[in-house]
């Protein structure tokens, strides 16, 4: 019997078999507890299933039976990476249902606050997102090290590193330091200069681009029908952002640009994350200069917060997309029903028609450049 | 300050203001039941769970409507009113919204699925079964996102289903003998010398 050369048998021979490969939920790619199991033809993948909500712990039935102003710190919690930014959607919605109205100086304060932890967000982001690469920590502690400058501004104001609970329904829980102005100036000028650290390292590197370029393309239609907000909306191209078209708190005081891209991929999402962090330093020089005196809470204020019945869905923009709060309320001390429209809840919703037709090692870029915060995703 | 204890009598609904989006929804959807009623922010629409489909259907396709963005679905549970689905919806080529609301009884709870209009409503109509038990009909994967995949028949957020009670955390009971042993609680097994001493 002959032997069959290898190089005789026509390719078409050789055929992979499909293969299931699980990742997470402990997985240092996943950034935190996701689980996707990949199904790779070869290193192809051709389909892929997300596993969430190992992270559900009921944030909003724990919210239904607390005092309005106690489930502030639920929304630290659920995005535990903005929250400022959750803490301001939360505050408005009750505001709007209850008819306060918080002072001018309390306003400025809050955009401030929100602004920076935007700019400590997107320096989170761009530390995991260059890990994911293969960056080896270097762009973390870069980010880390301008991240750690921020908190230490917050946990000034606030008293905590993290879980701030810092705003309230009306205005902000206590006045900032006396020396919160140059403390501000200060922070965003380190952080500016981290930005371009970053930049530098990052952007016109030949391995990252390589990496990213091309890499997870979403188009603006797909982005909209899968309800992708945010900083990957924008990336494909569709000019966006509801700190503009939709204006909330005092936002449209401001002067700013909205950081867009072409081409809707990793790469994209990258550069309007980096853009973005100096618009909100222009945001945050700016209320500085207009920072007003003034009382930070109104004048009467009820002890006992109990907003008028109706609803209201309240949106803002996070560093993630729209973060939304649609609160229901009877007229009690409590919220009748309090629903978190997550962000990252549905720009992960995007993950499988992202993935088709890459490589397993793209799948880790994807996700990293989604930016996802696994307690917002299954609160 | 003394605390505000005056209950206002719940305001009645007010209808939104001629020309606003439901005016829209009207003209193009005669002999459908809209209730519009001016919410805080936007226009909220409370139709019949048999015309819902048809409603977002049409606010999805229609020229002067264009409501490509499904922002947000979620269920609320009204009790003796039955469970309640909400969907908010946008348009990026238009900068408009509205909300729309359908009842479905408890004891029935379906309503049609509007994955055929919007990608987005898949992840959402997961999360509201989990939640409420409200089947989408028509969606191709009604299984189980954010609860464990055997958790088919409890669902927590509806009003039927309390938190269990606070319990008194019976760690640090601040005892009389706490005096003299610092900060060891009694029947923490530390507590040898300070017993010795009362014998």
């Amino acid at each position: 019997m002959a032997i069959e050369q290898f190089e005789d048998r026509p390719a078409q021979d050789y055929d992979t078999i499909d293969f299931n490969i699980n990742i997470g939920p402990q997985h240092p790619a996943t950034h935190g507890v996701f689980r996707m199991v990949l199904m790779v033809d070869g290193e192809e993948v051709k389909d892929l299933i997300s596993h969430i909500g190992y992270m559900h712990r009921g944030g909003e039935k724990l919210s239904e039976n607390m005092d309005y102003r106690q489930a502030i710190g639920y929304q630290d919690r659920t995005e535990y990476l903005a929250q400022f930014n959750a803490e301001l959607c939360y505050v408005q919605a009750i505001e709007k249902l209850a008819g306060l109205v918080p002072p001018e100086r309390a306003e400025y304060i809050r955009v401030i606050l929100a602004e920076l932890n935007r700019m400590s967000s997107h320096f989170m982001f761009l530390g995991a997102f260059g890990t994911d690469l293969g960056v080896l920590g270097t762009s973390f502690v870069y980010a880390f090290r301008e991240r750690e400058n921020l908190l230490d501004l917050f946990e000034e104001v606030s008293g905590d590193r993290l879980m701030y609970a810092y705003f309230r329904p009306g205005g902000v829980a206590w006045d900032v330091p006396a020396n919160f102005k140059e403390r501000v100036k200060w922070v965003v000028k380190q952080a500016l200069i981290g930005a371009d650290d970053l930049d530098r390292l990052l952007t016109d590197n030949e391995i990252f681009i390589a990496r990213t370029l091309g890499i997870g393309r979403l188009s603006a239609q797909d982005a909209i029908d899968y309800g992708v907000t945010g900083p990957a909306l924008r990336a494909s191209g569709v000019k966006f952002d509801l700190r503009k078209d939709d204006p909330y708190s005092i936002y449209d005081r401001f002067d700013f640009d909205i950081p867009t891209g072409k081409n809707g991929d990793s790469y994209d999402r990258y550069l309007v994350r980096l853009q973005e962090m100096r618009e909100s330093a222009k945001i945050v020089l700016q209320a500085l200069d207009q920072l007003p005196d003034g009382p930070i809470l109104p004048e009467r204020m009820p002890r006992l917060l109990r907003p008028a019945a109706g609803e209201v869905y309240m949106r803002c923009e996070n560093p993630r997309g729209e973060y939304g709060i649609y609160l229901v309320s009877k007229g009690g001390t409590q919220p009748y029903r309090l629903r978190i429209r997550s962000s990252c809840f549905c720009n992960l919703s995007a993950l499988r028609h992202m993935t088709i037709g890459h490589y397993v090692a793209d799948a880790v870029t994807i996700l990293g450049s989604l930016d996802i915060v696994l307690c917002e995703v299954d609160r | 300050m003394p605390e505000d204890r005056r209950r206002e009598a719940p305001a009645a609904p007010v209808a939104p203001e001629p020309g606003s989006i439901a005016d829209t929804f009207a003209a193009l959807l005669p002999g459908v039941a809209l209730n519009p009623i001016q919410g805080a922010r936007d226009v909220l629409l409370n139709v019949n769970r048999e015309d819902a489909h048809k409603v977002l259907e049409l606010a999805k396709n229609d020229e002067k409507l264009q409501m490509d963005f499904l922002r947000d679905l979620c269920g609320v549970d009204y009790e003796a009113d039955g469970l309640e689905v909400v969907y908010q919806l946008y348009s990026y080529t238009l900068r408009h919204s509205v909300t729309v609301k359908a009842k479905v009884p408890t004891e029935d709870a379906r309503i049609a699925s509007a994955t055929d209009l919007w990608n987005a409503a898949d992840w959402h109509e997961r999360e509201c079964r989990d939640m409420f038990g409200i089947v989408f009909e028509g969606h191709p994967n009604l299984v189980p996102i954010l609860l464990p995949d055997d958790m088919l028949d409890h669902y927590p957020l509806r009003k039927d289903n309390p938190l269990a009670p606070l319990e008194e955390w019976q760690g640090t009971s601040l005892g009389d003998n706490m005096a003299g042993a610092g900060h060891i609680p009694p029947g923490s097994g530390f507590e040898v010398r300070a017993s010795a001493e009362s014998e």
